[in-house]
């Protein structure tokens, strides 16, 4: 049995260095000085440095690049706070209380994913003009949140269907209030279907780039847009853009594989387990 | 389907009062936590407000914008008029109109129902066998693709794919190639399937998972070749899974805008799918109304395969 599992191992090895090869040549290139980075194929005995990282961070330039950086902190962290605030309660009592007509409501929710977004650009970009709120962070913010919403809620709401409602009859029984319910029996166990869902909210705002890029400019630029105009004035420095690309990917690599496990039921809208 | 076979059968032989006990705990069950139906109502009304004002409200500007003149600039900007179903009459006689819907038609069938569904399948498959810690290891690097920024993507697959920096050509030993310009739709493919197969992947793992081992052992025992065995035990299992999988992935991949970060619709409108072509319509072009025109096509294009997969769903058994 063992002795068969050895080609497939080997093709399991191949597809996964298939997939990862683009990115492992960015994280390389990365870490070579420029003359090096310019080579091709890129050289894997060159010696690393981390001088691109420094001259992205404006070493020679002194042009600091981390406005961009802390606007895109500021709009998924902000975003995925609100989020966790107006969608936890809305799933706990979706999951909790059937309401006649709640799965009316639930597919509510779902349909509001079936817009293409591009679709909303226009009317979003012309409020926006209209009331001053082109490039501000906060708008980023809140539209964020309602992009996130609907998924968010669908999600906790397959965590929250896993609470047993033996326990909760038994905490009932022995005269908990909705406080107590929710800190001491709910919170326990749907706690890492809520860190999911927030790592996923966080995952979207901070990769989201359409309205970014129409909606902000010099000010609240985030970090996907402020890359897209790095490549196109540095992008004859490969190893300085390549390490720029790494310091934008690194903060959803980290959300990524904490929420892996939790990745697919999350968004496939809590189809599948 | 077999492994339901049990429950139903429980089900019926349970003695009338019981059940009624059963039916009445449930009943209570649905107030557990002592919520109440106003404080449920206030839980729910504030996300639904901000998706009503965000999402919902935006979707019927695009709608009202849709059947006006509006332009970026211009007198149509300062004083749109309504000109009624004038801009899908449009659309249904230009030819771009026409081109975006068949090369998104391309994409979705291309990458996505075929390039993300059968590859995601094929390493969920194949990933099955292997030890663990390697499964796991094979499992990350293929979601690096998926979890990465498009802006980061587009660019390290702009980078690789160059005429004559790009690794390439260097590989494959054709300098000079410049892929994106010559063949755009077929590296846009390649591009979205590599970016997308992760989903698919996991999806189908779960999928693999729920798949009873005796019966994969009993086709075994009786010689059933590998595409059999996914045919015939397989696959009945994991219908659900296939078609939510082919509805998520289609829409997806319909609906993104990182085709742009590539070709930008180029050269000569070769790899416009329709977000690329209402984006550009909208702002390159100024077209507002008639780029929301398109949108709202879009939008009900989404809801018909939605409804699609609905009816299929609901054929199942």
């Amino acid at each position: 049995m063992k002795r068969t599992w050895q080609p497939w191992g080997a093709l399991a090895w191949l597809a996964g260095i298939l997939f990862a090869l683009p990115i492992g040549w960015m994280v390389l290139t990365s870490l070579h000085s420029e003359p090096d980075a310019a080579t091709n194929p890129p050289s894997l005995t060159a010696p690393l440095t981390l001088q691109g990282y420094r001259e992205f961070f404006g070493a020679s330039t002194g042009q600091s690049s981390w406005p961009p950086l802390v606007n895109s902190a500021s709009a998924s962290i902000g975003s995925t706070v609100l989020v966790l605030l107006l969608a936890v309660p809305a799933a706990y009592a979706l999951s909790i209380r059937p309401v006649r007509k709640w799965t009316d409501v639930m597919f509510f929710f779902l349909s509001t994913k079936m817009m293409p977004v591009v679709a909303g650009l226009l009317p979003v970009y012309l409020f926006a003009q209209k009331v001053g709120l082109l490039d501000n962070i906060s708008y980023l913010v809140v539209l964020y949140t309602s992009m996130n919403l609907p998924i968010a809620v669908w999600l906790m709401r397959s965590f929250l269907a896993e609470v047993p409602t033996e326990i909760l009859e038994a905490a009932a029984l022995d005269g908990a209030g909705l406080i107590t319910t929710l800190r001491r029996v709910v919170a326990p166990v749907a706690a890492p279907g809520i860190a999911a869902t927030a790592l996923i909210c966080f995952i979207f705002s901070w990769n989201e780039l359409l309205f970014a890029r129409v909606l902000t400019g010099v000010v609240a630029g985030t970090a996907p847009v402020y890359l897209t105009s790095f490549v196109t004035s540095q992008g004859l420095f490969l190893a300085k853009v390549c390490a720029a690309a790494v310091v934008v990917s690194l903060p959803v690599l980290a959300a990524g594989f904490a929420a892996q496990d939790k990745l697919v039921q999350g968004l496939s809208l809590g189809a599948v387990k | 389907m077999p492994a339901a076979e049990p429950e139903v059968v429980l089900e019926r032989e349970v003695p009338a009062p019981q059940r009624n006990r059963r039916a009445g705990s449930r009943a209570a069950a649905t107030d557990a936590a002592g919520l109440g139906r106003a404080r449920a109502v206030g839980f729910v009304a504030p996300a639904l407000v901000l998706i009503g004002v965000f999402l919902v409200f935006p979707a019927l500007w695009t709608i009202y914008i849709g059947v006006t003149d509006y332009q970026l600039t211009g007198a149509a900007a300062a004083a749109p008029k309504v000109v009624g179903l004038a801009n899908f009459l449009s659309a249904l006689n230009d030819g771009l109109f026409h081109n975006a819907v068949w090369l998104t038609v391309l994409f979705v069938l291309g990458s996505a129902v075929i390039g993300q569904n059968l590859l995601g399948f094929a390493l969920a498959w194949l990933l099955r066998g292997v030890r663990p810690w390697l499964r796991r290891t094979v499992e990350s690097m293929v979601l690096l693709s998926w979890i990465l920024p498009s802006t980061v993507v587009a660019y390290l697959w702009f980078a690789v794919l160059d005429r004559n920096g790009g690794t390439l050509n260097a590989l494959l030993g054709t300098p000079g190639t410049a892929w994106l310009v010559t063949y755009p739709m077929a590296s846009l493919i390649v591009f979205n399937t590599w970016r997308g197969t992760a989903f698919s992947m996991l999806l189908y793992t779960s999928a693999l998972a729920a798949v009873p081992p005796s019966q994969l052992e009993t086709a075994r025992l009786v010689g059933a070749s590998g595409w059999q065995t996914v045919r015939d035990v397989v696959f009945p299992h994991i219908r659900g899974h296939v078609l939510t999988n082919t509805l998520l992935i289609s829409l997806w991949t319909a609906n993104d805008f990182t085709p742009f970060l590539l070709t930008a619709g180029g050269p000569n409108h070769a790899s416009e799918t329709l977000p690329v072509f209402i984006y550009r319509q909208a702002l390159e072009g100024g077209q507002l109304g008639y780029a929301s025109a398109v949108s709202l096509l879009l939008l009900l294009g989404n809801l018909l395969v939605a409804l699609v997969y609905l009816r299929l769903l609901r054929r199942r058994g």
